[in-house]
């Protein structure tokens, strides 16, 4: 069975946010509206977080894509107390939004804020939207999920087409619109992929690794040609 | 022993056969407040959490705070009472009855925050139909289930003499007193059923009590989250649970003594034995504080020390130190000395230590979500009129659920009085004679082989 | 013994007994729920050590409430019945 992963590499990341509209435009992430980002309620399942160096006195800045982390032994599946969110068989912490009674526990134990809360209801269906993703109502948790429609769709075309899923052909949205190319898709337990071997780097590391959430999504420190 | 012609306790019956104007006003007034409440929710119901002041990453607020704390208060009640019943202390007579009902009420107000604080309610009952084990959430539902049956059920059993006593002297209501009375005559074999009854509840109670606010505190520790993370939150919760239950049973006591003038019942004699088991847990608190946070401080992990500065000197300075004030400070200043004016001091120091156990759940709830661990920038938290609303409310119903009890049941044991009257002195002389070296031979005291 | 109550004693004693009743369809509600739960957990492969850990103390837990509210109710009514 895959095991989806990604590698994002932050010597090619220029912060230009790509990443976080390809995102929101498949995901159908609503927009919160001025008042409400100013409370600190945007939802961006991709979020480029930046940090300034503490070496260049704020002049350089370092950026930190991050998605959900899909961690192997993920904190905010534990917590919930209606399996509205469990991590399933290929790696992929999902969240089922008819379930979840909105209790915020999953973001309360999320060493990672890679969850998010309608905290009010945002946006209705309206044409334009991907139909692949259900638009949450209020009150419920939502987050990253690998697009995983786009490996339904896959793996149904494959199907159809009576072959296996080829390698490549699921990508989530945010790795096919980083122009740096420095978000990589692929599948952690193949050996052929790039994502395998990138993991391999000695450049490869995880946040906040010390916590034990085995994260799937592996960072490529910056090399030595910055500063 | 219910001899119907006994009146000399009438006075606390009084509250339950006549009813003043005082306490229609005091219904107005709380109503007034549970409506704020009442419309807060309302509002946020129909238009969503956004009406409050939470946000990310501050998702947990108020209402978590609000749930700690009730919950917290809920140990007055059953654990203090079966702790001085099992120990045989003859001044709890007056008390224990108010103690079990704070618990009681005060359950249904903490266990109502959760609902609260649900972004859907309207799938409340997610968690009977795909409840699992494994989240703390659940843990705390079925504990304060647990919790709530045995503190109902002991309220209850120490209380049938008394609806007997009711059903037969009171001339409302036959009904209900008749009905719950269970058919109490006062017979030997009753008697000794509801004392056994008592005695396993008193016993059973207590581990009870002790797992509710440990799986309460589970909550927290169980997440990986800086400053939460922590093995002494399970007895640091219970310590201040029942430090919180102190001061609120007080409270209580003072209050309802003004009101039914029950100065009789209540002397300072019972508020200077709880003033000093007030001292001896804020001090308890205050020890478990100080090596929760030098752990924290000594251990200097950079992720703890960013939440221990916002509570220290950043953004939430003022809870923390008026925490320090409230919990410690005062009381101890307070209640160190109890020789005159004790009941000032004690109420003081109750209220007091209230409102430095609210900051204390505060200050444990939000600090550590409003500083990730991701530089995602420090989150500041403002409630709303919601959350206000919902505080206030949620305080106003725990009162008027209170007041109205005493309208039905007398808040006051009427019938351990008597038996302390009538047996309590007997048996306490008799026990201490058996403290009491054996006078029977007299013997000087010489080793008997010498050596 | 004295009548105390308009009420016709058999409504009383009705009624008391529906107390107990509903006492024990309480605890029994919950103890069915804690089972549930450890099949759901069962099925789904969901952690059920931990159901049934908790599930071997609450259960007693809740059967001793029970025993003990029966314990009373038969306790008194019965008392009385014999008088």
């Amino acid at each position: 069975m895959a095991l989806w992963g990604m590698v994002i590499d932050l010597d090619r990341c220029t912060g230009c946010q790509a990443c976080v509209m390809a995102c929101k435009a498949e995901n159908n992430v609503p927009a919160v509206g001025a008042k409400e980002a100013r409370r600190g309620r945007i939802i961006s399942w991709m979020q480029v977080l930046t940090e300034e160096e503490e070496e260049h006195g704020g002049e350089v800045k370092r950026f930190l894509p991050r998605p959900c982390l899909q961690c192997d032994n993920p904190p905010c599946t534990k917590v919930c107390p209606v399996y509205a969110t469990y991590r399933n068989p290929e790696g992929i912490v999902a969240q089922i939004y008819a379930r979840c009674i909105g209790c915020r526990f999953c973001m309360a134990a999320c060493p990672y804020n890679a969850k998010y809360f309608n905290w009010y209801r945002y946006q209705k269906e309206a044409p334009g939207q991907n139909p692949d993703v259900s638009v949450r109502s209020k009150g419920v948790v939502e987050k990253c999920t690998f697009c995983h429609h786009r490996l339904q769709k896959a793996r149904e075309r494959a199907l159809a087409e009576r072959r296996e899923l080829a390698p490549g052909e699921y990508v989530t949205a945010c790795a096919e619109a980083c122009p740096a190319r420095a978000i990589v898709f692929g599948d952690l337990s193949d050996p052929g992929s790039e994502v395998f071997r990138l993991a391999r780097s000695p450049r490869a590391f995880r946040l906040q690794e010390e916590l034990g959430t085995r994260p799937k999504v592996i960072y490529l420190t910056e090399g030595e040609g910055r500063g | 022993m219910a001899d119907p012609a006994d009146t000399r306790d009438a006075a606390l019956l009084f509250p339950i056969e006549l009813t003043g104007r005082g306490f229609y006003v005091t219904v107005g007034l709380l109503s007034l407040l549970i409506l704020w409440g009442a419309i807060a929710y309302w509002t946020q119901f129909d238009e969503g959490l956004g009406v409050t002041g939470l946000h990310q990453p501050v998702s947990w607020g108020f209402y978590v705070t609000n749930f700690v704390f009730f919950i917290g208060i809920s140990h007055a009640g059953t654990l203090i009472s079966a702790i001085l019943r099992l120990s045989k202390a003859e001044w709890r007579r007056p008390i224990t009855r108010m103690a079990e009902v704070i618990t009681v009420m005060v359950l249904f107000i903490g266990a109502g925050q959760i609902l609260i604080d649900l972004g859907r309610p309207d799938r409340m009952m997610n968690i009977i139909r795909y409840g699992r084990y494994q989240s703390p959430l659940l843990w705390d539902a079925t504990s304060i289930s647990a919790y709530l049956t045995a503190s109902i059920v002991y309220l209850y059993i120490p209380m049938i003499p008394d609806i007997a006593i009711l059903r037969d002297r009171v001339g409302k209501r036959k009904l209900l007193y008749t009905v719950l009375a269970l058919g109490w005559q006062g017979t030997e074999h009753q008697q000794k059923v509801l004392n056994r009854a008592i005695a396993i509840m008193a016993v059973l109670v207590i581990p009870i009590a002790v797992s509710v606010h440990s799986v309460v505190s589970f909550v927290f520790s169980m997440t990986l989250q800086p400053m939460w993370r922590s093995t002494i939150f399970g007895p640091y919760f219970v310590v201040g649970a029942i430090f919180s239950g102190i001061a609120a049973l007080i409270v209580a006591m003072l209050v309802f003594r003004k009101a039914y003038g029950l100065h009789g019942y209540l002397k300072p004699i019972h508020f200077r034995y709880l003033g000093q088991l007030l001292l001896v847990m804020s001090l308890l608190w205050f020890y478990f504080t100080f090596a929760e946070y030098l752990t924290a401080y000594y251990g200097n992990e950079p992720e703890e020390m960013h939440v221990f500065w916002a509570k220290f000197s950043g953004p939430f300075w003022p809870f923390f130190w008026g925490m320090v004030l409230t919990n410690f400070v005062i009381p101890v200043l307070c209640l160190v000395r109890l020789g005159r004016r004790t009941i000032g001091k004690v109420l003081i120091a109750s209220l007091s230590v209230t409102v430095g156990m609210w900051l204390e759940r505060f200050i444990i709830v939000v600090p550590t979500l409003s500083n990730p661990r991701l530089p995602f920038g420090e989150g500041i938290y403002f409630p709303t009129w919601v959350e206000w609303g919902e505080l206030a409310g949620s305080f106003a119903l725990f009162a008027l659920f209170f007041v109205l009890f005493t309208k039905l049941f007398p808040v006051i044991s009427i019938w351990e009085i008597r038996e302390g009257r009538e047996v309590g002195l007997k048996e306490v002389e008799e026990r201490l004679l058996t403290y009491l070296p054996d006078t029977a031979e007299p013997r000087l005291a010489e080793p008997e082989r010498g050596w | 013994m004295s009548r105390v109550t308009g009420a016709p004693d058999r409504m009383v004693r009705a009624l008391q007994w529906a107390m107990a009743g509903l006492a024990v369809l309480f605890i029994g509600g919950i103890v069915v729920w804690i089972i549930h739960l450890i099949r759901t957990a069962w099925q789904l492969q969901d952690v059920p050590s931990a159901s049934i850990g908790i599930s071997l103390v609450a259960i007693p837990v809740f059967l001793t409430l029970l025993g003990v509210i029966l314990y009373v109710f038969v306790g008194l009514l019965g008392d009385r019945g014999g008088r």
